[in-house]
């Protein structure tokens, strides 16, 4: 059964080993341990854990989320959303006792809302004590999701993994989030109605981030389960709570969100004229070069396929050419195009346009 | 450490659990002093995460990224994703294996991506089309081929890990689950509760020890294809492919020949209720692996492959395993024996094809005391004509057989394929002329002319009412109408041409005046059921027409081999229906401005169908009816097609209905 008795096992062995190390000193040996059982988690972290109910429902919409206990004198943080459209919402703890909230502040680009009940001694979330997490980690999941927990009953809990910690970003809209930025994505159904605003922890009740809302992700057509890390959220949180931040306060990010690509640069300002594009999906090949252009210098080809611009895989002729409008002024633009079997490196300089200040 | 293991196991974990951590904390105690007293601590929760990082840790090596470039948006509804996709590494010279799916939007390009941030154009070596995954190749050496865990030691309950590689390039993506079943899908499969999903498609599912159980892949039991179970996604249900199978076919693989499922060419008889509790065999293929292997229909089989089998899932099991070209080694009961028999599995099963002497046979009048068959006909150009029959003759023999009457010289040349040589004796006069002739297929036209066959008039009273008229069955408490020729002779066989109407019309007058003349010429009866509700006939009135037929069977003198569905326009889905529901009644079809519904039949040596498509030029239908010939002569019918020059969607006129007339006449063609 041991597989040291293998030379290439035992070498893999090692190297495993070495990885180990390095991951018990990141996250898993130096911090404190909360808990000894998932058991006991459950029982330290349910009750920190709310449930938030608004106004009433519009239009098909759900009218409640989850949020969590920042501090004793009842701060609460939850996910910015349209349950939070009415002055104030009701908040139910989870032994029972109902509170009239007041939104205190929010952070729209981040998501998150602080909400502030009338109470003291409260149990709460240390958020300096949060803790990060790796894909692998198994992690508890509380939220009320479907609004299945009423009065005095506790949230749900689900159990999973972390799958992969990555980036929703703005470009392309891959994901139609409101929050960009960095994510854990998680291999539970986590993000349900109303779990926005529940929290994520790992099995032993060290708390991981916050839940997003509903999301699909439009480069796999699948849902995405996301989790917004305390990390990104902690310095909002503290703010609003010290009254830094003005509550209620909504940001101009809808210039920031814009739909169209900019158009800074064509692909024949480089010299590539690209195949027409005729089918959805019209793959990027160079149709002609332009002699003495930047693109010929590099020696690119007719019917080169241009893969990545940047380092960004173009999909198509349209991804091609919303690269180059993406592209800044001055310095070097990378292309990897494929030549036959080949994958083939240029670098082009990108020439200065007039109209840049 | 020795105790601390054992303990581990005795509070539930699983073995293998145990069996990996054993070593691991062995080696930990030896090299990583200062950790040990954290992991001895540990409580089991967090010893079991611990392991499963290791085990990703372990199987990453073999993971790669997958990229497309181009190629479709959508097949059969799945809209796909243009993100990532991953593969598992199964040879160090640069082979790669991934989910079909991934490759279902035909891409003009694929990438990989290793680990390492290395990348390489991609060439599509092989498809294994059993178990939907593609072999993949680039021009690397070095890689870490993926470590198979071995068949017995897949267990349901383990832990399985699928792993992906494509949120982010250095570390995988995961997601936890067990082993929920095993061989699902036919055996081809492992079931498992971790999310699988296009971010995991074409990755390991990996086992606590970091070995490489399968291969991700998006399957139903139900149904084939790339995309096939990928609506199931995230949803607790997954399969994966063992490693171990993949590694099994992955020579074959790498010559470049896709691996296809392996086909019997047999059909099995239906229990009450639809059940299969006995594999008796229903029908045996021409020209397939079953028959070439000596099945005959009526066969049980009993054993596959060793294994016992009694159910047709058992069997589909064993068969789900193997590819096109295996052999496959069945045991079947035959009249009280056990028989043995293999077979070598096809990739496709050939259709069966008649062969064509070019004969019509005279039906009666012929002198009873003289051998032979009378012809009444030579078709010319077929290979009876070449060799110099002419009408009048009689078939004395074919291939040694002596023949007593049409039906068995028609069964022995129905037996033969197109381009067979067969020796042929006939009498011409006194002389006796024998050669040999090369069968050829059934033409596909009708004649433009050929003699109408001799139609005594009776020498007695016929006692059979004759004209048009209504009948009720009154087993159905409905009426159909009938038009019997006037100068019926009960010693003649009648052909009989089953009028199946249109949705919402009987066209009994129009029908019957455009049919009348020809009926009596071409010695034809006309058969007129009525649906139960005039606006259209429901698949179960398929019994109401068998048994006006048998009705019509009963009380005049038809020719089993000459009866035949008429019909036009929305009459079209029920008269294909009833034709290929009751193949051993009807011969054929004669169907105008409709096209074929449903799936194209096969044809059988049994009970062999022949077509008749017309439809005008000018109908909207016309290009789909155009299809339906082109599908059914692939499936090597003879199928007559009359496009109709500026003609819309109406019912032909004389001069198709005079064709259609002869195509009756000439069904029973050898």
């Amino acid at each position: 059964m041991s597989g040291t008795g293998h030379p290439d096992r035992f070498s893999r062995a090692l190297k495993s080993v070495v990885l180990l190390l390095l991951w018990g000193m990141g996250c898993g040996g130096i911090l404190p341990v909360q808990a000894q059982s998932s058991y006991e988690a459950v029982e330290t972290v349910s009750p920190r854990v709310v449930k938030i109910f608004g106004a009433g429902g519009l239009k098909q919409l759900y009218s409640y989320s989850t949020g969590f206990l920042v501090s004793a004198e009842g701060h609460i943080a939850t996910v910015w959303s349209h349950v939070l459209d009415g002055d104030t919402v009701s908040v139910v703890l989870s032994d029972g006792r109902r509170y009239e909230g007041k939104v205190l502040g929010a952070e729209p680009q981040l998501d998150l809302a602080v909400l502030k009940i009338e109470a003291e001694g409260l149990p709460h979330f240390d958020l300096s004590d949060a803790s990060g997490a790796g894909p692998g980690t198994r992690v508890l999941a509380f939220s009320n999701m479907f609004k299945v927990a009423l009065g005095d009953e506790q949230v749900s809990v689900l159990h999973g993994v972390i799958a992969a910690k990555t980036t929703l970003s703005a470009r392309r809209g891959a994901f139609e989030a409101p929050y960009h930025g960095p994510v854990y994505i998680v291999d539970a159904i986590t993000n349900n109605p109303g779990s926005g605003g529940g929290v994520l922890t790992t099995w032993d009740g060290r708390l991981i981030g916050m839940i997003g809302k509903e999301l699909r992700n439009a480069q796999t057509n699948t849902w995405v389960n996301y989790v917004i890390p305390i990390q990104e959220l902690r310095g909002a949180i503290d703010e609003i709570v010290s009254g830094k931040l003005t509550p209620g306060r909504k940001t101009n990010d809808e210039a920031g969100t814009s739909d169209e690509p900019p158009e800074r640069y064509r692909t024949l300002d480089f010299g590539l004229v690209m195949m027409p594009d005729v089918v959805a999906r019209t793959p990027a090949f160079i149709n002609r070069v332009v002699p003495h252009s930047a693109a010929a210098e590099a020696g690119l080809l007719p019917n080169d396929l241009v893969l990545f611009v940047g380092d960004e895989l173009v999909q198509s002729v349209r991804g091609c050419r919303e690269e180059f409008g993406r592209l800044e002024s001055g310095g070097n633009l990378r292309l990897v195009v494929r030549r036959g079997d080949r994958l083939i490196t240029v670098e082009l300089p990108v020439p200065h346009k007039d109209d840049e200040p | 450490m020795r105790n601390d293991c054992s303990e581990l196991g005795r509070i539930g974990s699983p073995g293998i659990l145990r069996g990996l951590i054993c070593p691991w904390l062995c080696l930990m105690g030896a090299m990583l002093a200062p950790l040990l007293a954290t992991a001895k601590e540990r409580p089991l929760e967090g010893l079991e995460e611990q392991a499963i990082k290791e085990a990703v840790a372990l199987a990453e090596a073999s993971l790669v990224r997958i990229e497309t470039v181009g190629g479709l948006e959508q097949a059969s509804q799945i809209l796909f994703g243009t993100g990532p996709t991953s593969g598992v590494v199964v040879g160090a010279d640069g082979y790669i294996i991934s989910s079909s799916f991934n490759f279902a939007s035909k891409p003009a390009s694929i990438l990989v991506t290793l680990a390492d941030e290395r990348r390489f154009p991609a060439r599509q070596i092989a498809h294994d089309k059993q178990r939907m995954l593609t072999l993949l190749k680039i021009d690397v050496d070095g890689l870490t081929p993926a470590v198979p865990t071995p068949r017995e030691a897949v267990q349901v309950g383990a832990w399985a890990i699928a792993l992906g590689r494509t949120y982010d390039l250095a570390t995988p993506n995961v997601s936890v689950g067990i082993v929920s079943a095993l061989n699902r899908v036919w055996g081809k499969a492992i079931q498992t509760d971790a999310k699988l999903s296009p971010v995991n498609y074409g990755g390991p599912l990996v086992d606590i020890e970091g070995r490489v159980m399968g291969i991700n892949v998006p399957l139903s039991p139900q149904a084939a294809g790339e995309t096939a179970g990928v609506e199931w996604y995230d949803g607790g249900i997954g399969f994966a492919i063992p490693l171990a199978d993949v590694y099994g076919v992955l020579d074959r693989l790498k010559e470049g020949k896709d691996l296809l499922p392996g086909l019997m060419g047999v059909t099995f008889q239906q229990g009450p209720m639809g059940r299969r509790d006995e594999l008796l065999l229903d029908r045996v293929r021409v020209n397939s692996p079953a028959e070439k292997a000596g099945l005959k229909a009526g066969d049980q089989i009993v054993e596959a492959d060793g294994a016992p089998v009694s159910r047709m899932s058992q069997l589909r099991h064993v068969l789900g395993r193997k590819y096109a070209g295996e052999s496959l080694r069945l045991a079947v009961q035959r009249a009280g024996d056990r028989l043995t028999m293999d077979l070598v599995l096809a990739d496709e099963l050939t259709p069966y094809e008649s062969a064509f002497l070019g004969i019509l046979p005279q039906r009666e009048g012929a002198d009873p005391k003289e051998s032979g068959i009378p012809v009444r006909y030579v078709f010319p150009d077929s290979p009876a004509g070449k060799a110099g029959v002419q009408a009048g003759d009689r078939i004395l023999k074919l291939n040694d057989a002596t023949l007593e009457n049409a039906k068995q010289l028609s069964d022995l040349v129905g037996r033969l394929k197109p381009g067979d040589l067969a020796a042929l004796t006939w009498k011409h006069e006194a002389e006796t002329a024998s050669a040999e002739v090369k069968l050829s297929a059934i033409p596909n036209d009708v004649p433009s002319q050929f003699p109408a066959p001799v139609l005594r008039s009776p020498e007695a009273a016929v006692t059979a009412k004759t004209g048009r008229f209504t009948e009720m069955l009154a087993a159905h408490d409905r009426e159909f109408w009938m038009y019997v020729p006037e100068k019926y002779n009960p010693a003649i066989p009648q052909g009989l041409v089953v009028w199946i109407h249109p949705e919402g019309d009987t066209m009994e007058a129009a029908v019957y005046q455009a049919w009348k003349s020809l009926c009596d010429r071409r010695g034809l009866i006309l058969l007129g059921p009525k649906a139960e509700k005039v606006s259209g006939w429901t698949p179960l009135e398929a019994e109401y027409v068998k048994d006006c037929v048998a009705w019509a069977r009963e009380n005049y003198n038809v020719a089993a081999d000459r009866i035949a569905v008429h019909s036009y326009s929305s009459g079209g889905p029920f008269g294909w229906h009833l034709a290929f529901k009751h193949r051993e009644i009807f011969r054929g079809v004669a169907m105008a401005s409709h096209p074929l519904m449903g799936f194209v039949p096969e044809n059988d040596p049994e009970f062999r169908q022949q077509f008749y498509l017309a439809a005008g030029e000018d109908d909207p239908l016309f290009p789909a009816v155009k299809l339906s010939v082109e599908m059914l002569r692939k499936a090597k019918f003879p199928v007559a097609f009359t496009p109709l020059e500026k003609l819309g969607h109406k019912y032909p006129e004389e001069k198709t209905l005079d064709e259609i007339a002869r195509w009756f006449d000439l069904l029973d063609r050898i």
